[in-house]
């Protein structure tokens, strides 16, 4: 107002233009006056016995642009729009979301929009267990439920407004198709227009007019639009079974759209089983990687090593929790737990392993299937210790928003927490790659694992080496872990539904090989990927499991074999 | 003097029979539930509740039989989730300990494992967890739900919606597969052609759902789809994770596990399930005075968990963050019923109890049940939506469904065209 105030009227063009202001002003009121009658028809709707009457309305209310409305049609599929009843009047409430210590809240009336008042005129409050709610069987809340859709047309949120086109288009019903071409005329986003588009040509295929049907089936057919298929397909049995009604350019049309959208789709399926494999083959390379070094490299069979990613999974949930402390349990400080996490976990699950190398594996290096027992008894203490801590349940990993979702490439949907993944192992690998070529401990290692007398000879710190060695490789599965707590469950037993996977990877590979680590994790988990749709999950599993047995008959030192005389010795 | 001896012996008397009435005598009841391995998570709540009612029952006097008033002393084993192990426990339970009742089992293995040790001992078992039907013992009393209390009015309630496509996705395991098996008959009975109906299982501990998930993503592109689960425990973490993560929420496709109750969800990434359904014959958030009582005093016995009036010592309780859910609803109704068919045959005889057992009714937190000649129980059935809490809203009720074990008889009859 203030702005207003000092406005001087100079000259007549200014007073027209406040003139004008003054005629919006009532022109705003008036269309406030004139969204009542929709408030009323609502209320009588709400009291109404009568199904027909309150439908009609329902519908109705479609062209009210008015939030309480909105609300109120919400509330009353939810069962949370009441009724209260007052010496023969009925009156339409619905509760303020803001509520008492004992629960209880403001009721708020229907048809204006203000709290109800007692005598004294405060507002009254009411208990939802006093409340009766409005009634609405399963054939009304369908009627709200479209309703509503049509609202989730202006709604500012581009998602919600791409299902609800996808809902309406779904419905295949002729009068929704003014709404979606107002709704086209104005829409910016384009997953929106394209879900408009689709939805018109849906709705139009049920159309009696030849050329609009052809149109429409040639849209979606250009559009590549798999929503679409299911109704190009109903409408070529039926167009099978009355040849007559639909004619031959219908049928033509039909069947070229639904060979392009089926070819689309194989693509699809070509590209998602290879991305599905390669994210699979990740999480078995990550968590597989540790392995690698510890058994691969030192020789150590380790049974413990499912819990050093276990350990690494909980370390991830502590960082979690200690984060959701500081910064609350969303937003953007909550979001960097994960990379903290990472850390965290490397840090916790190497000093596991170096406590573990120390206290017991370097006693039985030259004892192979001692050290089996004795890491087999320190993975059920680890255990045992976790149950202790945290309780024999899950524990719940919240995963940061920019982990959750998924982007979509021609409708081959990419998970973060997948994409994550697989670059977190290519990462991974580099790394040990790095350290073992390129530094002088990686030398180092690889000299001890060659040839430890001789090593030992030269001065390199043989037990210094193994205790570094295994440090890092326990490290390298906490980290596993953290990532396995973006993807699955973090419980006591989640290192042993990996520990034989790990081992199977380890050995398919060639023992003591890298290279061979990888490619055994890329080859069993494409081959599992594009098994399963065709065997179903267990029978997949079997078949994967049956082939590397059959493959280490063949190949019993894996897919590449490394000599080391550690190894032969 | 004299006349006043006969008076102090028929008081010292008195005073023995109230002494004996109110603490002397006690009836020893079983309870068999894994307290180690897989199924412990499950199946310490369901003992804890056991023991919360006792104490309950103790605490009012005991349960009245032969004109003395008995307090219930829990004998309590653990079966390690181990099945032969199972039999075993039971045949101690029976044969050693000689209970008069047994509460126990989770699995439908369990309960196999068990039913011949309590036929040939005469014994009687209460099972309180939803399961697949297709049995009937005299020795055991279903307090769970029966198919056609749970996966027939989800089912029900998704027609309903309008949907006319169904996931069914499940563990591999008996309980799944013969609902699905059910499921298929009553769908297409329903009208929904084979190929609208997908059956799919995926092993125990699974965890890669990336190809189920984008086989549903495809599945309910065309709209009106629902996926109908009966995965079980941990695997749907990763379940859900992925679905969310394709985009698919329970408006687009709703989900309907039978497996999920308030408990479990203590373990489960509540956001990514919000939206999605259960159907059960209890929840924790109905509103009901014996509800709320129930849900308030076990709360407050996990504080300072006892059994009043017997020799037992709890330990290892852990009172953080404890819930409410169906199964532990249905095993305190299971020692309610229990209580009042023996208060009425005044025995604890197993062939008297059996008898007494029919037709007894119990208004419990869900509403009142009664326990019919075929060993189920008539009882309200719910669907709630599940909310960010962990807890259910309930948006449909079914009223006093009776539970029915063989499904020949609740599914539609096969037309002649078939």
């Amino acid at each position: 107002m203030g702005e207003s105030c000092r406005l001087e009227i100079r000259n007549p063009c200014s007073f027209l233009f406040i003139h004008a202001f003054l005629v919006l002003l009532h022109l705003a009121a008036f269309a406030s006056f004139a969204a009542s009658p929709h408030r009323t028809n609502l209320v009588e709707a709400v009291l109404s016995e009568d199904l027909a009457r309150q439908t009609d309305i329902i519908k109705s209310l479609v062209e009210a642009n008015d939030p309480l409305i909105e609300q109120a049609l919400t509330a009353w599929r939810g069962g949370s729009l009441y009724v209260l009843e007052t010496n023969d009047t009925k009156t339409p409430i619905l509760l303020d979301p803001v509520t008492d210590a004992e629960g209880s809240a403001k009721a708020i009336r229907l048809i204006d929009g203000e709290f109800v008042k007692g005598a004294d005129g405060k507002p009254l409050v009411f208990a939802v267990a006093d409340l009766t709610a409005a009634d609405a069987t399963s054939k009304l809340r369908k009627v709200i439920k479209a309703t509503l859709d049509l609202f989730a047309l202006g709604n500012p949120n581009p998602a919600m407004r791409r299902d609800a086109v996808i809902k309406l288009g779904q419905e295949q019903n002729p009068d929704y198709l003014p709404f979606f071409e107002t709704r086209q005329k104005t829409e910016q986003n384009l997953e929106v227009v394209k879900a408009l588009s689709e939805a018109v040509a849906t709705t139009q295929l049920l159309s009696e007019d030849e050329s609009v049907r052809l149109a429409a089936i040639g849209r979606l057919g250009t559009m590549r639009s798999i929503n679409g298929l299911n109704f190009l397909q109903r409408l070529e049995t039926e167009a099978k079974a009355a040849p007559a009604k639909y004619g031959e350019k219908t049928a033509d049309a039909l069947h070229k759209s639904i060979r392009d959208i089926q070819d689309y789709i194989q693509w699809g399926n070509f590209f998602g089983t290879a991305f599905r494999g390669l994210s699979l083959a990740a999480i078995l390379l990550v968590a597989a990687l540790g392995l690698a070094i510890t058994f691969g490299l030192m020789g150590v069979i380790n049974m413990a090593h499912g819990e050093v990613i276990m350990i690494g999974a909980y370390s991830a949930y502590v960082t979690q929790n200690v984060f959701a402390k500081w910064f609350g349990a969303s937003g953007r400080g909550f979001d960097c737990y994960f990379i903290a996490a990472l850390v965290v976990s490397f840090v916790v699950a190497g000093l596991v392993g170096l406590i573990l190398e120390r206290g017991v594996i370097r006693f039985l290096y030259k004892r192979p299937l001692e050290s089996l027992l004795a890491t087999w008894g320190v993975s059920l203490v680890l255990q045992q210790i976790i149950r202790h801590i945290f309780g024999a349940a899950n524990v719940q990993v919240n995963s940061p928003s920019w982990l959750s979702g998924s982007f979509n490439v021609s409708d081959v949907l990419l998970g973060y927490n997948r994409l994550f993944v697989i670059g977190f192992a290519v990462f991974v690998v580099l790394l040990t790659y790095l350290l073992l070529t390129r530094t002088s401990l990686g030398l180092q290692i690889r000299a001890v694992m060659q040839n430890r007398h001789m090593a030992s000879a030269l001065g390199v710190r043989t037990d210094r080496v193994n205790m570094m060695t295994f440090a890092f490789g326990s490290g390298l599965a906490g980290m596993a872990g953290a990532c396995l707590s973006q993807i699955g469950n973090v419980g006591p037993a989640l290192g042993q539904y990996h520990i034989v996977d790990c081992f199977m990877i380890v050995v398919l590979g060639g023992v003591g090989s890298i290279v061979g680590t990888v490619s055994a994790s890329l080859g069993v988990g494409v081959t599992n990927q594009i098994l399963e749709p065709w065997l179903g999950s267990v029978l997949g599993k079997i078949t994967v499991l049956a082939a590397i047995i059959l493959f280490l008959q063949w190949r019993p030192a894996g897919l590449f074999v490394t000599r080391s005389r550690s190894l032969e010795g | 003097m004299k006349p006043y001896i006969p008076k102090l012996i028929a008081k010292v008397m008195l005073a023995l029979a109230v002494v004996s009435a109110n603490a002397a005598e006690t009836v020893k009841v079983g309870v068999l539930h894994s307290l180690s391995g897989t199924m412990a998570i499950s199946e310490t709540s369901l003992k804890d509740v056991l023991l919360f009612t006792f104490d309950e029952i103790n605490k009012s006097g005991g349960i009245k039989a032969g004109g003395k008033n008995y307090m219930i002393e829990p004998v309590i084993v653990d079966p390690a989730s181990n099945w032969p192990l199972f039999a075993e426990k039971a045949k101690q339970l029976l044969e050693v300990d000689n209970v008069s009742v047994v509460f126990g089992c989770w699995t439908s293995v369990s309960r196999k494992s068990v039913l011949p040790v309590f036929e040939k001992d005469n014994g009687l078992l209460f099972y309180p967890v939803q399961y697949e039907g297709e049995e009937l013992s005299k020795n055991i009393f279903y307090t769970a739900e029966a198919l056609n209390q749970q996966a027939i009015p989800a089912v029900d309630y998704m027609l309903a919606e309008g949907k006319k496509k169904f996931y069914l996705l499940g563990s591999d395991y008996v309980y799944p597969r013969t609902t699905n098996k059910v499921l298929k008959k009553y769908l297409k009975s329903k009208g929904i052609p084979d190929s609208d109906v997908v059956e799919i299982y995926t092993p125990f501990g699974h965890t890669d759902y990336q190809t189920i998930v984008a086989e549903i993503k495809k599945f309910a592109a065309a709209g009106k789809a629902t996926v109908i689960s009966t995965l079980n425990g941990d695997t749907n973490v990763p379940f859900f994770k992925e679905f969310a993560n394709a985009g698919l929420t329970s408006e687009n496709c709703p989900v309907v596990s039978f497996s999920i109750s308030e408990d479990e969800f203590r373990g489960l990434p509540a956001k990514a399930l919000v939206g999605h359904l259960g159907c059960w014959t209890y929840f924790m958030s109905i509103k009901s005075p014996e509800n709320t009582k129930f849900v308030k005093d076990f709360q407050t016995w996990l504080k300072a968990p006892t059994v009043t009036g017997a020799d037992y010592k709890i330990s290892g309780i852990d009172g953080k963050g404890r819930v409410t859910c169906s199964p532990m609803n249905l095993s305190r109704m299971g020692v309610y019923l229990w209580k009042q068919a023996v208060e009425k045959a005044d025995s604890f005889e197993v062939d008297k109890v059996r008898d007494a057992l029919i037709g007894q009714k119990f208004k419990g937190p869900a509403g009142e049940v009664t326990m019919q000649e075929n060993h189920h129980l008539v009882n309200n059935v719910f669907i709630g939506e599940t909310l960010a809490t962990g807890q259910f809203k309930i948006i449909k009720t079914f009223k006093d469904v009776a539970g029915e074990p063989f499904s020949e008889k609740f599914l539609p009859k096969q037309t002649a065209a078939n």
